[in-house]
């Protein structure tokens, strides 16, 4: 038995769509001004600064380092409260059937902005007002969180089920009590469990504000690599791989009990 | 038992048939559940059984152990002459390559063509690195073609495996199946999840793999009629045990209602 | 809201329900005050100026005029300055595609060798695990600042602290996708006789392409927003320009590279959001 096989349908467009990535990759490739000749000796390089690095790590500046840490992770902390406190108000107010619809709009447009700005820009700019403190670091990391908690915000408001904010309405309840007994309730596990997702990521944004000099474990981390002290910069990324996955490993178990466990109703006010 | 498998078997251009031997089978899961306790049966080459049973009797195991996938505890087991128990790692696939293999779920990649997903039973005769660049050979293609033709839906070789009906999945993972060119069939509760007519146009294309090709096949089932209509001989499993091992011709509905340690009910029938 | 009154008046039977006594409230009410005051406190203590960051208010007053000269001068862009930004911006996008692709090919066998679908063998899927949650520890920026220490200015390093991040994320997302998918075609492929890399090339990757792809787009949009700031420490790209115009203070000229980002990052969404449409 030998059976014909049906005719293979045709794949331009699967073709077409592979050779136009192959294209970008390749021109990206081939435009890239990069010595290709020093990618050579770049794991040998690699392996003798991971040597230098980790082999004998210098803690005397473990002191030092904690302080830092503890400076990006309250920079992490007050960026994430502003940004709650600002983009709270702010995702009622976009979400369908809160606010006037222009209003609506320009908040979704403004959040879609905020988003697309890195945060180390925004502290670039703050920074002509407040200088180079911690704070700067803080306020960026607010304005910065104003852009991804407020769209999860609304989307989660959006996808509140419209029942209970019907009987609120019928039983003759203004906006606000609306959005206390027929938004809050349903949408408060989610709300909880993107700021702490916000938390999360300001913790590693923080360490990265460090690079302009507001100050905390960035800023001593660039300065140790200018000085070349591999044992200290070997130490700090240690200190910051146990933080952030400290804090991840936290704020993950809280944000697990809240979306999965029985006790949501303890965390509902 | 009627023998007319062998003089079709002979005829069509398919290699010989396996014979499965159990000796005091065992199996215990590592949660201590014990599976199968101390099975002994002869299966000749080119019979068409029947496995029948509760679901937790042991039936799903049996099939498993056969071709690997649940290791024996004790006993000796072999297929095709090649005993199981010490088979492993490249051994072990190559045997499992000779056994074909259809799930009650179907188990096919959805995202992918039907052609992709019969080619799946080409994998123990395929070197690795082939397989990783996607390049099969001509032959391999043609193999799963036949087998397409086989079970009537070459049509939809290059159509996505999820498009397809649930019958048509089932044909699809019939023929990955008969794309090993296997010595034997195992079939687990392969019709649970269809409707009767497509339950029936499954079971017949069992059939005629059994009686055109002469491969042995071995399949699960909890319906009392299909297992009456499709197998030569039925095996009635327990807790574990055989507890009926005789033709199908001699298996009364007290012989079922005795595998099942209780009346028979409409909802062990399929045509009812 | 008002409790409507005349409705006991009116049903004299009601007034028992009324009084009857409530049952006792679920323990544990005070637990999200609990949390409240714990929020509360270190808040307060990250606010105090002896430990925490200092907000104080004198300071931003002080530098109000300052400030507001800066943002008046960012709110006009010197469009002259446009030209000079592009060869940066395309440096940028080369550096994104390139680590994106780099990233790609590194992290799909990884992502198959960190599920337990696809790699039984625990020993070596914890091992990915562990060395991936490390890697994504640390911010791609502090890579970039490292490895332009070790091997000089330019694009390379930016490439590099790129993919390093980039790999953390596409093998923690597609082995996540991996584990949900359905393990029965698996095990057909280990029914048929496929060793473990042939049955994840020919089941378990044409079942998990579609979630590897939506992550390179999604990594390809990560790369490009933070490609823009990894010059801020010597890794290549626009964040070079960005660095020099804030040196001098140029607010003019740093507001045209922003919007230049804006433009670039918020298209490439909307490229990438219409591909995602079609992937199923």
């Amino acid at each position: 038995m030998s059976a014909v096989a049906p005719p293979r349908p045709s794949r331009t467009r699967t073709r077409l769509v592979a050779s136009v990535v192959c294209v970008v990759v390749v021109v990206a490739f081939w435009s890239v001004d990069i010595n290709w000749a020093r990618l050579g000796n770049l794991p040998s390089e690699i392996v003798r600064y991971l040597w230098l690095m980790f082999s004998a790590p210098d803690w005397s500046k473990l002191g030092e380092a904690l302080y830092q840490t503890w400076r990006s992770v309250e920079m992490a902390w007050v960026g994430t409260v502003f940004g709650i406190i600002i983009a709270t108000p702010l995702s009622f107010l976009a979400a369908k059937g809160f606010g006037p619809p222009p209003v609506q709009a320009a908040l979704r447009g403004v959040f879609a902005v905020i988003r697309a700005v890195p945060e180390i820009i925004i502290a670039i700019i703050i920074l002509s007002v407040t200088g180079l403190t911690p704070l700067t670091g803080a306020l960026a990391l607010a304005v910065g969180g104003i852009g991804t908690l407020g769209k999860w915000g609304f989307e989660s408001i959006d996808g509140v089920p419209r029942g209970p904010i019907e009987a609120v309405r019928a039983a003759g309840g203004s906006t606000s009590q609306v959005l206390r007994w027929g938004v809050w309730p349903s949408a408060s596990p989610e709300f909880l469990s993107f700021w702490l997702y916000r938390f999360e990521i300001n913790v590693r944004a923080s360490a990265v504000l460090g690079l302009i000099g507001v100050g905390g474990i960035g800023d001593m981390l660039t300065s140790y690599t200018q000085y070349r002290q591999w044992g200290v910069v070997g130490m700090l990324l240690i200190v910051v791989v146990i933080v952030t996955i400290a804090l991840d490993a936290i704020s993950g178990a809280i944000r697990r009990r809240i979306t999965e466990g029985a006790p949501v109703h303890d965390l509902e006010r | 038992m009627t023998q007319h498998t062998a003089e079709v078997g002979a005829v069509a251009p398919a290699s010989a048939p396996w014979s499965i031997r159990m000796r005091d089978v065992s199996v215990r899961y590592p949660n201590g559940v014990v599976a199968l306790k101390s099975i002994s049966m002869d299966i000749e080459p080119g019979e068409m059984v029947s496995v029948v049973g509760l679901s937790g009797s042991g039936k799903s195991s049996l099939i498993r152990t056969i071709n690997g996938l649940v290791p024996i505890t004790s006993g000796q087991l072999t297929v095709g002459g090649h005993s199981l128990a010490e088979a492993k790692g490249r051994e072990l696939r190559r045997l499992r390559g000779e056994v074909g293999m259809i799930f009650q779920g179907f188990n096919l990649a959805g995202r992918t063509s039907v052609l992709n997903n019969v080619l799946v039973g080409r994998l123990a005769h395929t070197p690795t690195w082939r397989t990783l660049l996607g390049l099969h050979t001509a032959a391999d293609k043609q193999i799963a073609f036949d087998a397409l033709e086989r079970v009537g839906i070459l049509a939809k070789a290059w159509d996505r495996a999820s498009s397809l009906s649930g019958g048509q999945q089932q044909r699809v993972a019939i023929a990955r199946a008969l794309s090993q060119e296997p010595h034997l069939v195992l079939a687990d509760e392969p019709v649970a999840s269809l409707d009767p007519p497509t339950a029936h146009a499954v079971m017949r294309d069992l059939r005629r793999i059994n009686t055109e090709l002469g491969i042995t096949v071995l399949t699960n089932l909890h319906l009392v009629d299909l297992a009456r209509e499709y197998g030569t001989r039925l095996i009635g499993l327990r807790a574990g045990e055989v507890v009926y091992d005789g033709s199908v011709d001699d298996a009364t509905d007290a012989v079922f209602e005795e595998i099942y340690g209780r009346s028979i009910r409409a909802e062990d029938v399929l045509d009812r | 809201m008002t409790v409507p009154e005349p409705a006991f008046a009116l049903a004299p039977e009601r007034k028992k329900a009324a009084s009857a006594t409530p049952p006792p409230r679920p323990a544990g009410r005070w637990k999200p005050w609990l949390a409240f005051g714990v929020i509360a406190v270190i808040t307060a203590v990250t606010l105090s100026p002896q430990v925490g960051i200092a907000f104080s208010f004198d300071a931003i007053v002080r530098n109000w005029q300052n400030g507001a000269a800066k943002i008046v001068q960012l709110l006009q862009p010197d469009w002259s300055f446009f030209p000079r930004t592009i060869p940066p911006m395309l440096e940028t996008l080369e550096m994104a595609v390139i680590a994106t692709a780099v990233s790609t090919v590194i992290a799909l066998p990884l992502s198959l060798w960190a599920a337990r679908l696809t790699n039984p063998n625990w020993v070596g899927r914890g091992l990915v695990r562990v060395i991936l949650n490390v890697v994504r520890a640390v911010p791609e920026l502090l890579y970039a600042a490292i490895l332009v220490a070790m091997v000089g200015v330019g694009a390379l390093p930016g490439i590099l602290a790129l993919v390093l991040f980039n790999v953390g994320i596409i093998v923690k997302l597609v082995s996540e996708a991996i584990e949900s998918n359905d393990a029965g075609p698996l095990e057909a492929g280990r029914a048929a006789g496929g060793t473990q890399a042939q049955i994840n090339r020919a089941v378990a990757l044409p079942d998990v392409w579609p979630s590897f792809v939506n992550q390179v787009l999604y990594v390809l949009e990560l790369n490009v927003r933070s490609g823009t700031v990894l010059g801020l420490v010597g890794a290549g790209g626009i964040g070079l320009l960005i660095d020099a115009v804030r040196t001098y203070f140029r607010y003019d000229q740093l507001s045209v590279i922003i919007l230049e980002v804006l433009v670039v990052v918020i298209l490439l969404e909307l490229v990438s959001s219409a591909i995602r449409k079609r992937l199923v």
